[in-house]
Formats: C-alpha cells, structure tokens, sequence
C-alpha cells in the first residue's frame, strides 16, 4: 500500500483561510519573525514607554538592541506597504499575513509562548470599517459554517482607530466567542509606512490562528499544536476535497 | 476597576437599569465586563481610557452617555475654590523635577478625630472589594475610586517642622535608602524610585505614587495631616511599583497618566469628606505646579468623514447627539464637528478618535457589513503556493509535517529573557527538533501508521542563523524520487518559489472533529491464522474487534496469502487505555479470547 503522509492541521487550515481570502482579492505576504523595534512597535504607533516596551511580555534578543522576537504579525503591514511604495506601487492593498509569534508569557492549555496570527490588511482610498465587518463575517461565515453572526464591541490598539473586538456566535454552543482585534488602520501607521493618510485609509485584523482551529474542531489544548508529535496530525479523521 | 451600581446610583436622579442591562450598555458601548457579583461590577476599562475611567465618576458618564441618562452633577465640572495658603510658612513644597512630578498640591488639616469610618463609607469601600481603616484614610480611598485621583494623609505630628513650617520634598532615591511602607515591608530602593520626603530632615516618607511610609502613619491619636494630591509621571511609577513588584491602586492610576488638573478636584473631594466625618479645619492648601497641563486642543471631524470611515450613514443629527450624551463641548459648522475636549479626556486628539466615539456610542450594530469593491488586479498567493507546493510533493511521498518548537538549547541569537532557561537560543535549524520528533514518531508509528510503514517527517519553520533568519525544509530523510543532488534540506527563503507556485493550487483537505489520544504506553500484538478459502475479510475482522473491545485502537491487515484452498491472514492489533497502563496480562487474555473467537468460527491460529 502506497504509503500517504499527512500535512499539520494549522497548514491545513492556512489553506482553507487562504483560499475564502483569495476568493476576495487577498494575497498572501511574509515577514521575519526576528522584528527590529520600529517595525515591531514605533511604527505601529506603540507609545516609547508602553508596557509590551519593558522586558515583559517581549522576547528581547541578547547583544542586539532594538530587536525582539515579532509580538505580533502586524509589523508586516509596514514591511508590506513599505515595499509596494518603493516600488512605486500604491494601494488598493489587499493582503493576509499567517506567520508565528511570540510573547513571553506562562505557558498553559489556552496560551502558548508561540503561536500563529493571521494578520490582514486591506487599504484603499474608500475603505470602511463597514467592508472590515463584511470581511470578516463572510470569512467566519465559510471557515465556521453559515449560520454564525459575527459582531463588534469597542477596543483599544495602538495601531487602529476605531478599534474593535470580534465576536461570533456559534449556534451549537450558544454562545458568543471572542475571537480577535481589528480596526481602522491609524493614520500614523500609513504615515510611517509611507502611505498618504489624506487619501488612503484602511482596515486591519489579525486573529490568533490555534484559537479559531481550536474552536473549529474542539481541539482543548494549544500546547499540541507545536509539540511535534505526529499522534496530532492524526487525531483528525482527514479527507482530501 | 470595580464599581459599585449603588454608588454609580449617586450620579443620577433617574433610576438606573439592572446589573445585566448595564452590563450589555459597557461591553457594546464602551468596555467588557470581567466579572458580575451582586452590586459590583468589574469593568475592563481599556487603557486608552485608563486616565478617566478608572472611577466611579468616569464610568457613570460613560454609563449616562450611552444609557441617554443626564448626570446630576459632574465634580469635575463645578468650579474650583480659591485655597488659603495658611500663612506663607505653615507648609512648603519642593520638587526636584517636574518631569517627574508635574504637580504636588498638600493641605494641612488640624484637629481632626481618626475614628472608625460612618457605615455608608465602610459599605462603599466594601461594596468594591475594599477593605475599611478609618475615617481618614478610607475618605482618600473613596474620593481616589470616585474621581480618580490618587490622594494620601500623612501624620504631620511625625514630620518636622522648621520657622514653624512644615516641607514635603519630591525626589529620587539615594542608591540603598530604604524605606518602610505602611504594610509594614522594608525596600531598599534605587535611583530610579521616586519618593516623597520630610524635606526638613530628608526622610523618606512615601513611595511617591504608589504608597504611604509608615513613618507617617495615622492612628487614633493622630490630630493634624499632611493631605496630599498630586502628580507623578507614569512612565517613572510604572517603572518604581515594576521594580519593587508593589503595584497599588495608586500607581495603577498614576501609570495611565491622568491630567495634572485632576488633583486639584481630588484635593477638593477629599477635603470636603475629611472635615465633614472626621472634623478638623483646613489650615492651608500648597499648590505646587511646575509643569502645568497644556489644554486638550480642539480636534474637528466631518459627517462626510465619520461616515465615510465607518461605511455608516448617520444624520447630522444622530452624531451631534452623541458629543451631547458625551457632554463633549462642540461646534458645528457646515456639517464640520469641533470637539474641545475636556482636561481629563487626554485620549480625544485626532479626527479617527471621535470617529470612533460616534461608532461606539451609536453602536457597531448600526454599521452595515458591505462587500470590498471588487479588484481589477489577481491576488498575489504565489509564493505562499509555491512552499505548499513543496509540501504536497512530500506528503505524497508519505511524509507527515510537524512544527515545533522555535527555542533551543544552543544557537546563534540568545535571547535577552528566555521563558525556559534550558532554551535560550533560538533555532539555527530544524535538524534538531526533527530528530527528536522522529524518535517519538518512531515509538507512536504504530498507532498511526500500517504495519511496515515507518514514519518520515518534515517541517518548515524559520530558522536563525548569524547571518540572518531564512524559512528552512527540513526532512528526516531523502526523497530518491527527487533525484541524486536532492539532499534532507532546502532553504526556502532564496529557492525561486513564485513561479513553482504561481498556478499551483495547494491541495485541500477536510478534517473531522478533534479525538483526543491517550498519553499512556500501547500495546501491539499479531495474530495470525488459516482460513477457509473465500471467507469474508469483514467478518472475521469482526469477530477479532467484538473480542478485543474497547482497549483496541487499532487494527492493521498486514499479510494474505493463498495455499491448497486456503487462506492464510496476518492482522496487527494495538491496545491502548485513557485511563491507564495496560498489563501484559490482560492483553494476553484479550488475545486468547480472540484467538478463541477465530477457532469457534472454524480457523486455524498459527
């Protein structure tokens, strides 16, 4: 018998998020995961004294200043529109970003110290926190099943205004899951990469990735995902579409 | 921040809804709700919002501005008293540096009886999970969750005095000056702690910002106070109650940097409460401000603008009564909005800022979900297509893909603050991690694979070299079908991906539901035997599942053959429990149930 091996459930469920995200103009960018500070945090308009600054939830790299292990996707929003604008290419922007992070914290069955984001980011002259809620309910609406909602309550990042909290209500379990931050790209942040913010505007978003499968298939323990065990990937029943 | 819904009560004549109803009014409108008990609520102020809303005050105006609910009076609003100084030598202020300390207002309070506090008091502190000492001391914790501003008593009986005047200093720590707080704990402190002192003796008496001295503790006989109201950096607070691992609910409010004209409202508050449940007459207030507060500038918005960030279609009207629930001084000229803010909304600066407050205030269920316009370019995926490419080539070759881990034991980038002080480094490449999977793949291969197979393993991960970090494939083995120079790695960073990728698409796969594995050791056996020729493979693979029970994991045919019109089948079974070990003999017993199963059905066991 022809011996099948099998792919990780996170590339499995990249797939899935990269193709409802093509369907609706999204490409897919990379960035390192070795960040410097301005790419990281300034240029995400995080304050110079904001706590993530402080050798706290930060993984800060030893005899090199400034560098840290990424917090987060977003800084490849900057690396993103930086590079299109060098090439003289100007927004529509339509990109995501899956890619591992990294944050300093205890371990336990919902947090791991490394895990992936799904950053994306969208850019246009007319772009609406209206299309960010459209956005994101037809993603969760394919990923998820049709009969979820998707809602937004107020929140509070650095590098978006208005911000938001996404919520989606799965009809099985009855109730209302918080599932990550978006928002309105901050003006500042299209300065720093370049982008005019008289003219340009846009949304961002960029949920933890372990979360949303987790939730999909009922899986009670981050810390499986990056053990390197094989009994993993196996403890799916699989079937190539 | 806790609150009370008796004491948000106290903000407005109009009865105010239950606790879910205010509930629901926070968590879409403005904040989450952490917890709900009873009276009390745990609202998850954000920290934009931290400077004014972490009081009872704060959170009633945003409470009366979602709800459309006009607050009774806002202390903030009510115009200042011009204080006596008490003689220009009952009390002197000195600030090193204003950087540092932007303002000290102190009162000095004579005659005053430290008594237990009247019960409406100890209820309101209660109420929010806070504990009850006395009149005095209770008053500045009631008027710091009232209006924000952190405030403290000290004992002017235990400072001294010089011309007859009391001297309170703002000033760093001298490297190892220690102090001890009122809790009873002595720190030994370094420069970058700042400190409020006697100034006549140089004394140590507080940890500015973040807690009282014993020095100049209050008891029962304590007649005079020292009241202080004031303004600390948060930055340096932050830094100080991080350092000492002392974080109170003084220097929570001071690191979220609430306006320096907040003290003189706190001063006001905790005056007015002092004399009126523990007597005594205010002799003289100092107002020490060097580095006054610059007034919130005027920021302007468009109904063209709000609408056209939010995708909504509000009226001018609908917007315009959002700035007047907000109590948001504002114009409006030719559909143009300009905001003054008020001194404590030190959040309120760019035009996306009030856009956000029509948002919430409205409410995010009011904006609509639109489709993005459609693209005239194609997504560019094809360099994403091009790694996945790489990995359906594997798995068709039978290779199964694992990620681990980044850190490591050794490697050249260390970080500053590992979690794990066995791995320090990060990753130079994935041969380790691989390896490590492989053994444990090796031991758990037959549980996922067939008899035979044995597991080969890749993953893709970044690794991080001197010269700089690259995306690594990594394999435990070579794939002969790629060729002789096809070695167990690829650098995927500088591999030209995008055109391998361009018009690939990436093989899809459903999964089902998560079903969890057991962490205790299998069991593996085999059984083989004769059967008559033309038996059906189902039945006797049911015969061996009904004997083996629930223990069987897993069940493999591994061998058949024909011989003189028979059959000769090899089938491998695991064991494996969630609960427990499994013992030899048990197994054994299972195994002889079944080959005693396959013998009443007329087969011979080998």
């Amino acid at each position: 018998m022809n011996q099948q091996g099998r792919l990780h459930p996170i590339t499995i469920a990249i797939r899935d998020i990269a193709d409802i995200f093509g369907r609706m103009g999204f490409g897919i960018a990379y960035g390192p995961e070795l960040e410097d500070d301005w790419h990281n945090f300034t240029a995400l308009n995080v304050p110079d004294d904001h706590p993530a600054r402080d050798m706290q939830d930060t993984f800060w790299i030893k005899d090199q200043p400034g560098k840290v292990l990424r917090t987060h996707t977003s800084p490849v929003q900057i690396r993103y529109m930086e590079e299109q604008m060098k090439k003289g290419i100007k927004p529509p922007y339509r990109i995501i970003v899956p890619g591992k992070v990294f944050r300093n914290e205890a371990t336990d069955s919902t947090h791991e110290a490394q895990f992936f984001q799904v950053e994306g980011l969208v850019v246009g002259e007319d772009i609406t926190l209206a299309h960010l809620k459209g956005t994101f309910s037809q993603f969760f609406k394919e990923y998820f099943g049709p009969d979820i909602k998707t809602r937004f309550r107020p929140s509070f990042f650095p590098f978006t205004e208005p911000s938001v909290e996404v919520d989606v209500w799965f009809e099985k379990e009855q109730k209302w899951l918080e599932l990550g931050g978006a928002g309105m790209v901050h003006p500042k942040v299209l300065e720093n990469a370049g982008v005019d913010s008289k003219k340009y505007q846009g949304f961002a978003f960029g949920p933890g990735l372990e979360r949303i499968v987790m939730i999909k298939y009922g899986i009670p323990d981050a810390r499986l995902f990056h053990s390197g065990d094989i009994r993993f990937n196996y403890a799916f029943g699989e079937e190539k579409i | 921040m806790k609150v009370s819904l008796k004491w948000l009560q106290t903000y407005f004549d109009t009865p105010l809804p239950g606790a879910e109803a205010i509930s629901d009014a926070y968590t879409f409108h403005a904040f989450e709700i952490d917890e709900m008990q009873g009276d009390m609520l745990d609202v998850k102020v954000l920290p934009n919002r931290a400077a004014d809303c972490l009081c009872h005050r704060g959170l009633a105006k945003e409470l009366g501005a979602i709800l459309d609910l006009p607050l009774k009076s806002d202390p903030l609003r009510i115009e200042l008293p011009m204080y006596d100084l008490g003689g220009p030598t009952s009390l002197v202020v000195e600030i090193e540096d204003s950087k540092k300390c932007a303002r000290y207002m102190g009162a000095l309070v004579k005659g005053v009886k430290v008594r237990p506090s009247p019960d409406w008091l100890r209820e309101a502190l209660e109420a929010v999970g806070q504990r009850s000492i006395n009149n005095v001391v209770d008053a500045t914790n009631y008027v710091m969750l009232n209006v924000g501003q952190p405030l403290h008593a000290f004992d002017a009986a235990k400072l001294s005095q010089k011309d007859g005047a009391y001297a309170i200093g703002v000033r760093m720590a001298k490297e190892g000056e220690k102090i001890t707080t009122l809790s009873g704990e002595t720190y030994e402190l370094s420069p970058n702690i700042q400190l409020i002192t006697d100034a006549n003796t140089d004394k140590p008496i507080a940890l500015a910002g973040i807690k009282g001295g014993s020095a100049a503790e209050l008891t029962g006989e304590t007649t005079d106070l020292i009241v202080e109201s004031a303004n600390f950096d948060g930055t340096t607070t932050r830094r100080a109650a991080q350092a000492l691992k002392l974080f109170t609910d003084a220097s929570l409010r001071f690191q979220n940097r609430p306006s320096p004209e907040l003290a003189a409202y706190g001063m006001r508050g905790v005056l007015a409460l002092i004399t009126d449940i523990a007597g005594g007459e205010v002799v003289g207030v100092v107002d020490e401000y060097p580095a006054r507060a610059t007034a919130p500038s005027p920021v302007s918005v468009s109904l063209e603008k709000i609408n056209g960030v939010l995708g909504s279609n509000f009226s001018r009207d609908e917007v315009e009564n959002v700035f007047k629930r907000l109590a948001l001084p504002y114009m409006v000229v030719h559909d143009v909005f300009t905001v003054t803010p008020p001194f404590e909304r030190t959040d309120l600066t760019i035009a996306e800022d009030l856009v956000e407050e029509v948002g919430r205030i409205i409410g995010y269920d009011k904006v609509p979900a639109t489709e993005l316009p459609p693209l005239s370019s194609t997504p560019d995926q094809a360099r994403y297509r091009g790694i996945e490419r790489m990995k359906d080539q594997l798995v068709e070759q039978g290779f199964i893909e694992v990620s681990t881990q980044s850190f490591a034991k050794a490697g050249d980038v260390t970080l500053a603050n590992p979690l794990d002080k066995n791995m320090p480094a990060l990753r130079t490449s994935l041969e380790g991690n691989l390896q490590d999977a492989l053994a444990r793949a090796k031991y758990a291969a037959p549980l996922v694979l067939a008899p035979g197979q044995k597991p080969k393993l890749f993953e893709v991960g970044t690794v991080f070299a001197k010269e700089g970090e690259h995306i690594e494939l990594r394999m435990t083995e070579r794939v002969p079908e790629w060729g002789e120079s096809a070695g167990t790695v690829d650098n995927l960073s500088v591999a030209k991906l995008e055109d391998y990728g361009k018009e690939y698409l990436p093989a899809r796969y459903e999964l089902g539901a998560y079903k969890t594995f057991s962490i205790y050791p299998f069991i593996t056996r085999d059984i083989a035997f004769w059967a008559p020729a033309g038996t059906d493979v189902g039945r006797t693979t049911s015969y061996i599942q009904e004997k083996a029970g629930e223990l069987l994991v897993r069940l493999d045919q591994f061998d058949h053959f024909e011989k003189e019109g028979r059959v000769s089948y090899a089938f491998r079974l695991v064991f494996q429990s969630m609960e427990r070990t499994l013992t030899d003999e048990e197994i054994n017993g299972v195994m002889a149930g079944i080959a005693g199963a396959l013998q009443g059905a007329g087969y011979e066991v080998r």
